[in-house]
């Protein structure tokens, strides 16, 4: 395989050449400014976040003490917890679906698949309000104990997430040589053990990616859950939307660098889990 | 693709015509059958739009949990209650929002005799044009929309005209005004002598016009953020709400606030209770305790916008009741008017002339 | 590639969840809203109903929707949105190749600091970025101890462009990522080796085998773009109105939803004809099948 070959020294050494490294600066520079900003100005005592006027860490023991922020935060990383799992494993199964099999009318059904990429988010989010008006799954839903109230957003965000993730898991399969596969099979070994032996380690670069597409789509909307949340079932796009509107509050900065913390220790911490077995394909 | 969606057409009409009255009955059904509503209540409010421990001390008076969820606007509350309530007991719509959801039954009738407190009203709220009897809201703030600016930057250091934001290149591309087409629209036939709330033909196309030559001056249309612009020395001069201003007025000498003299826009923000409320009978000891004058003297406190609240304003010190920002005088409210429910028709008129005018 | 019959079994399980998924909580919705596009409001008593519809009355929304009006500002979306896929593809393109020349140890981190900017909500992203380049902002300070500026480079549309870029970064990244992974590294080797410069190894091996990354890159940067409001919003200038935010009113403050919904449709029918177009070139190039 292709990534068996280390990248040793020489001409293909890219990561070593100087040009690339001093781009590879600027480009990170560029993207972290706004949020060296952020969370600067997290610690700031100037209620508006205009101008720097001290440092203090009320803003967290603020964020901390707002139940209703807090709520959110929790309901927010629960709905994009389970959405990536569900939308990985859909989306996944989709993108070896096209890859494998030829079937009719497979053009039409790939467009279908990309439907939701397509389209406008607030249509599909007034599309899914109107849905789950009319199956009565909102006023169902909605009135069941916590974590299954989030049912509806959890099911929405499947929805415009796996097709994101068949994309990009898909892209990833078109360049896997079968024979590869064969050769398995002619080693005796079974489909289920070729799959799980030899596809999935290939899919894998293909899974992260899109699991992480996923999960930034899921955490980052607001649009589609503004219009399948309930009072009891707000999440934290939908809470800062509605309180940004008069401003950024530094308690609003405060809250974003904690939940950015918080994803990348647990996103460090399942990469750590995963490492021997990637560390198995090189 | 097309195929697919026939396909499917008559089984959808059905399904979305039929099975309306079927949920609606599992929906609600349960809820309204309990003999004691539960102790909760649900709020749909504006941001830092209640007292700091109003819902703390309604829970102790009644025992009642409130849970605040937040909306940015009223197009959003509308768009949300549309296609049905997920479960909201009290709302906060602006005048002609409530006079639009009346329309559409979107509102409960109120029962007064469960709201003694509506004594407290000051006289003129007592009565709305927008909601004869007030069947079916009580007044919760009120205030006016106006020109937010910095003094050192504005020529002699006040405003009292429309004209610098509307019909003057002095400021170019250092002013801002609002950007939804209903209040823009309004001021401009304001400022040209007109009703804010005028359908005549005649009259838009002058409004059109204007606002497309003096787009160029424009640097944004700002949909809430002007007192940010403002503070921030991005813009000199703004189209704003009195109370966003009034709160950047207090971090900021420079900034003054002013109503123009041709007039304005006053608006009302309500409370009612939406159609298919979970716990109406809490939402109406909430509304009542709303307007005891002990809690409305500490919403007011708090927000700082102007109450309609009679008993509570009578508790309220001068640098509140005497504020010019906050009260404007007699004077000026007489130039002013509300905005008012239009009809659908007129609204898509206004909303296709918004679109020209930001595509021009 | 097998036929489907040879292997019915596996060929349903694989395709029955998200094939349901997509149906019931995805088509069936946009049904409603396919639905609502060909109806108009009801007329109650003579006055133009707040919130009932008459259903499937014809095709007045559409109709409306070529207005020239709304032809100009589709237009001016796509290429605003075109600007911003090209800029993040010029962008995206070495980030991805660098983190897929890294050493082992260094990619999942690179990749990780790629996504990260992004879990934090657009919203306050965007006003993070509108205070770094606003007219007393960061960039300006530092330009103003430089004597220079300073500088209007909000409210434009360059800043909308900009805003783009930034705010859809790991939809190209991560794609591009996903395929130069997997190239195999002996073609450039073997272009290499055969005296190829490294710039024609790049051109004429290197790009046309990643060419499905980019083109997805490019989708899922280019759709999401055409709709997005949010950002024209926030960073554009009185001029920077998009389609997305003629859609997003009509759901809104307008209240027209049949309206909305036909030009939501009419932005659906545009871009699949992109994609058609595209499905069509690709097979007659016959070259890769993405």
């Amino acid at each position: 395989m292709a990534d068996q070959l280390k990248p040793g020294s020489g001409p293909l050494d890219y990561g070593n050449r100087l040009w690339l490294k001093i781009l590879f600066g600027v480009m990170y520079f560029m993207l972290y400014v706004p949020i060296i900003t952020l969370i600067a100005f997290s610690f700031n005592t100037d209620k508006r976040g205009v101008v720097w006027r001290g440092f203090t860490l009320d803003n967290y023991a603020k964020a901390w003490n707002n139940s209703a922020l807090i709520e959110a935060m929790t309901n927010s990383l629960m709905i994009a917890f389970i959405a990536t799992i569900i939308s990985t494993v859909i989306g996944a199964m989709v993108a070896l679906m096209l890859w494998r099999f030829r079937f009719p009318f497979k053009g039409a059904y790939e467009a279908f698949m990309g439907l939701p990429i397509v389209i406008p988010e607030i249509c599909m989010g007034v599309a899914l309000l109107l849905f789950f008006n009319e199956t009565g799954m909102m006023g169902a839903i909605v009135a069941m104990p916590w974590p299954l109230n989030l049912a509806n957003i959890i099911i929405a965000h499947v929805a415009f997430c796996f097709p994101f993730v068949a994309i990009v898991v898909r892209s990833r399969l078109v360049g896997f040589n079968r024979q590869l596969e064969e050769a398995s099979k002619d080693l005796g070994a079974s489909e289920w053990q070729t799959f799980w032996k030899v596809i999935v380690p290939f899919m894998m670069p293909g899974l992260v990616a899109g699991a992480l597409l996923a999960f930034t789509l899921s955490l980052d909307d607001f649009v589609i859950t503004f219009f399948t949340s309930g009072p009891e079932t707000v999440t934290f796009p939908v809470k800062v939307y509605s309180l940004v509107r008069r401003g950024v509050s530094p308690e609003i900065n405060a809250a974003s660098t904690v939940l950015i913390v918080i994803t990348v220790m647990a996103t460090i911490l399942a990469m750590k889990l995963q490492a021997p077995e990637k560390s198995g394909k090189g | 693709m097309s195929h697919y969606q026939s396909k499917f057409k008559s089984t959808r009409r059905s399904l979305l015509k039929g099975t309306g009255a079927m949920i609606a009955g599992m929906t609600f059904m349960p809820r309204f059958s309990l003999a004691e509503e539960e102790k909760k209540l649900n709020l749909y409010n504006w941001d830092t739009y209640i007292g700091e421990h109003t819902l703390d001390d309604f829970n102790k008076a009644t025992g009642i949990e409130v849970k605040m969820d937040l909306f940015a606007d009223n197009d959003e509350l509308f768009a949300k209650l549309k296609g049905g309530n997920p479960g909201y007991d009290v709302i906060v719509p602006t005048n002609d929002m409530l006079e639009r959801m009346i329309k559409a039954d979107m509102v409960i009738a109120l029962d007064h005799a469960k709201i003694p407190n509506m004594a407290n009203i000051d006289k003129p709220f007592q009565e709305a044009a927008f909601d004869p009897g007030r069947k079916h809201s009580i007044p919760y703030m009120w205030g006016t929309l106006g020109i937010g600016f910095r003094k050192s930057k504005i020529e002699g250091g006040v405003v009292d005209s429309w004209k610098i934001l509307l019909d003057s290149d002095k400021y170019a591309g250092r002013i801002s005004l609002l950007g939804d087409a209903q209040n823009v629209i309004g001021v401009t036939l304001k400022y040209l002598g007109y009703s804010f709330n005028s359908t005549d033909a005649a009259e838009l196309k002058k409004v059109e016009d204007m606002l497309v030559a003096q787009k160029k001056n424009i640097k944004v249309f700002a949909d809430d953020n002007g007192q940010d612009l403002l503070a921030a020395g991005e813009v000199d001069a703004c189209q704003e709400w009195n109370g966003d201003i009034i709160q950047v007025m207090a971090e900021d000498q420079d900034i003054n606030y002013a109503v123009p003299t041709e007039g304005s826009l006053v608006w009302q923000d309500t409370m009612a209770i939406p159609t298919g409320a979970p716990h109406p009978e809490n939402a109406h000891a909430f509304l009542n305790f709303v307007l005891d004058a002990e809690a409305g003297k500490h919403i007011a406190e708090t927000i700082k916008y102007a109450t309609p609240n009679a008993a509570a304003k009578a508790l309220m010190d001068k640098s509140y009741t005497e504020n010019p920002s906050i009260f404007p005088s007699a004077e000026i409210v007489a130039k002013c008017e509300p905005s008012l429910y239009l009809g659908e028709e007129a609204t898509k008129v206004r909303d296709e002339i918004w679109t020209r005018i930001q595509a021009a | 590639m097998d036929n489907w019959k040879d292997n019915k079994n596996v060929f349903w399980t694989l395709a029955a969840p998200g094939t349901f998924w997509l149906l019931v909580f995805f088509i069936l919705p946009l049904g409603f809203l396919f639905v609502m596009s060909f109806s108009d409001k009801a007329m109650v008593n003579g006055e133009v109903s707040i919130t009932d519809y008459d259903y499937l009355t014809g095709i007045t929304n559409y109709i409306r929707s070529v207005d020239p009006l709304y032809l100009t500002i589709i237009w001016k979306s796509i290429w605003v949105s075109a600007l911003a896929t090209l800029l993040c593809l010029v962008t995206a393109y070495p980030i991805a190749f660098g983190i897929c020349f890294a050493s082992e140890r260094w990619k999942p981190l690179l990749l990780l600091l790629v996504v990260l900017p992004f879990w934090i909500n657009l919203l306050i992203r965007t006003y993070a970025l509108i205070a770094v380049f606003r007219t007393q902002g960061y960039v300006n300070l530092t330009l103003g101890v430089l004597g220079l500026g300073p500088y209007d480079m909000l409210y434009n549309n360059f800043a909308v462009i900009f805003g783009l870029v930034y705010v859809y970064m790991p939809f190209m990244v991560l794609p591009l990522y996903a395929t130069i992974e997997r190239l195999d590294k002996s073609y450039l080797e073997a272009s290499l080796d055969l005296g190829a410069s490294q710039y024609t190894t790049f051109l004429k091996v290197t790009v046309p085998l990643t060419m499905p990354g980019i083109i997805t890159g490019v989708i899922l940067v280019f759709i999401p773009c055409l709709g997005s409001f949010l950002t024209p919003d926030l960073l554009g200038g009185a001029n920077a109105i998009m389609i997305g935010n003629v859609i997003e009113r009509q759901f809104k403050a307008a209240n027209d939803w049949p309206f909305g919904a036909a030009l939501s449709f009419m932005l659906m029918y545009a871009t699949f004809a992109a994609l058609m177009l595209r499905a069509f070139l690709a097979k007659r190039s016959a070259g890769v099948d993405v």
